[in-house]
């Protein structure tokens, strides 16, 4: 579904992803893991096109998606949640979902029609239910809980609805208990809507759990790729990232 | 009048009316000429503040350079009904000239929004207000055409159209608030519409469109043309007020009016700016009348304003009002 090929880029001297290559089979559920500062989120970036790439290719499906912009991109079925919770502050839960819905259908050039009672209230409430926001369905983004901010981030992303999507630390900044609960969403949501989805994790216990293949990222090259199984009795992953001192 | 309640087309233009028929029953109401012309200008630089409050308060992004459009809307009414065309066809030259001066400030704010909308904040900012002071510039440097520092000269001709004579006071009163309240109940439909929310969305987070597959530079160039249009429908209406048009409508003090309305009303209401024109002209008026430190006494109010409620007046008022 998603492949990548020899991805690298630098920032100045500091080569962030180095030589990337993998391919996310058609409806699997995936994870990247790796310390701070390994380059997961820069790799999120390049399949994005939110930041050029110095080198390799990028197929959605058998499109070539390389150096497209970050729109284009979007539009071809990639959508992603942020690792800072990347939301309209202003914006009802409902008003943001509808925004996000109309940018996909370009319908945010309609000058004719009323936002307030426009037929896409609908599918937004489809939306927010599918993220658990239905509760805060009218609350204004700012107002939201952290946890609620990133289902926010996440609901915006599937109004896309995206053949890929790419999930950047979901459970950032959340207590063990809240972190399963959206954990189980995302699998949940998978499930639903068979997405090819990729997501950032920190916690072992959720990767483990979770994912049907493991990526392990190091200094922006990937050191160990498998299933669970695997990626726990890889020697390369417990010498440098299990079992020495976790970052 | 169940669809009242409704916030929709319809009911906005029916609002309208409503206030334009009451407005003409207060023109019979209250004889006093200082009264009309004090309503007139609240519509004329309600209009003008309106337009730069979608960007300032929908789009934000704070542009100094306002009046440039202002004043080529102005100068295009003025000098178009100073050509021949107006003994050619005389009866229809005032809306087409009014139509023209929309056109041109709309190309004009297409030619500069395409540049500075490239640029964020401060730059922006500054940028826009280098634009203004080039067209002041132009104003000043052409002085065969228009009259440079003295102003378009000798005044020009206002031929009556479908019954309306602008020459009378009474006619040119209904007129521009008919005008004003056509433009605000329309441009209450665009910041109402999808392409409205589109501008918050904006507001709110740049970063963030791109990932939902939307393209900001357009967005905020079509509403920097819009707003540009509107300011120079604004200026042609105070060229026809005026009976002439003054390359101080193009320097950066003009700007900042329409600025200091945004503050006083509040820029998050969609009639805060007019709420603004209303206080601005009412202090205008009373205190030219009575001191000269008009400059100080504005100043006064808007720290006033600022320090005090924190916010512009109509704004202070719905939030009050929501939160009881
Ligand atoms: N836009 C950027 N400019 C310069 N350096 C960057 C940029 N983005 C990331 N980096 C650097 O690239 C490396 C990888 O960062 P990142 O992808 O954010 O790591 P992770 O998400 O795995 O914590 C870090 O050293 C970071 O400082
Ligand atoms: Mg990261």
């Amino acid at each position: 579904m998603l492949k990548l090929d020899k991805l690298s880029k630098s920032f100045g001297g500091i080569l962030a992803t180095d030589d990337v290559s993998l391919e996310l089979k058609p409806n699997s559920i995936n994870a990247v893991i790796g310390p701070n500062g390994a380059g997961k989120t820069t790799l999120f970036n390049l399949i994005t096109g939110k930041i050029s790439l110095d080198k390799g290719q990028i197929f959605i499906g058998n499109k070539n998606i390389t150096n497209l912009t970050e729109s284009e991109i979007t539009h071809l079925g990639v959508a992603r949640a942020f690792q800072i919770t990347n939301i309209f502050p202003t914006l009802s839960v409902k008003d943001s979902i509808k925004v996000a819905l109309l940018a996909k259908q370009h319908g945010l050039n309609n000058m004719w029609n009323r936002f307030k009672t426009h037929s896409i209230n609908n599918k937004a409430e489809i939306i927010a239910k599918l993220s658990g926001l239905t509760k805060s369905y009218d609350t204004i983004s700012s107002e939201l809980s952290h946890g609620d901010q990133k289902l926010l981030d996440i609901a915006l992303a599937l109004a896309l609805k995206p053949k890929v999507l790419l999930l950047d630390e979901p459970t950032a900044g959340m207590g063990p208990e809240e972190r399963w609960k959206m954990i189980d969403r995302i699998q949940k949501l998978w499930k639903k809507t068979k997405m090819t989805v990729l997501f950032i994790e920190h916690d072992m216990d959720i990767v483990f759990d979770t994912a049907q293949n493991i990526y392990v990222l190091q200094q922006g090259s990937i050191i160990a790729e498998g299933t669970p199984k695997e990626i726990k009795n890889n020697k390369k992953v417990i010498e440098a990232y299990l079992g020495g001192g976790k970052k | 009048m169940l669809f009242l309640n409704k916030d929709n087309f319809q009911r906005d233009v029916f609002l309208g009316l409503l206030v334009w028929l009451i407005l003409i029953m207060f023109y019979f109401i209250f004889p006093d000429p200082g009264i009309h012309d004090i309503i007139q200008k609240v519509f004329i630089l309600g209009l003008f503040a309106m337009s730069l409050n979608i960007l300032i308060g929908y789009l934000g992004l704070i542009a100094f350079g306002h009046a440039a459009f202002f004043a080529s809307g102005a100068y295009t009414l003025g000098l178009f009904l100073q050509s021949d065309f107006v003994s050619n066809l005389a009866s229809f030259s005032i809306p087409v000239a009014m139509l023209l001066a929309v056109l041109v400030s709309g190309i004009l704010a297409t030619l500069i929004g395409a540049i500075c909308i490239r640029l964020k904040d401060i730059y922006f900012s500054f940028l826009t207000l280098a634009f203004q002071m080039l067209i002041y510039s132009i104003i000043l440097a052409l002085v065969n055409i228009t009259g440079g520092d003295q102003g378009l000269m000798g005044g020009f001709p206002k031929p009556p159209f479908l019954g309306i004579n602008l020459g009378k006071p009474f006619d040119f009163y209904a007129f521009t608030i008919f005008i004003s309240i056509i433009t605000i109940v329309i441009l209450r439909q665009i910041i109402e519409s999808p392409f409205g929310y589109g501008l918050r969305m904006i507001r709110d987070n740049s970063e963030r469109p791109a990932a939902l597959g939307f393209s900001n530079q357009k967005h905020k160039l079509i509403a920097f043309i819009i707003a540009g249009s509107i300011a120079g429908l604004a200026g042609s209406l105070q060229a026809l007020l005026d009976v002439g048009a003054y390359p101080e409508w193009a320097f950066w003090s003009k700007s900042a009016e329409p600025l200091f309305m945004i503050l006083l009303g509040g820029m998050h209401s969609f009639l805060g700016p007019l709420m603004g024109a209303l206080i601005f002209e009412i202090l205008n008026d009373f205190v030219t009348a009575n001191t000269r430190y008009y400059g100080l006494v504005l100043g006064l109010v808007i720290l006033c304003f600022v320090l005090g409620l924190k916010k512009g007046l109509l704004d202070w008022i719905l939030i009050k009002f929501n939160r009881k």
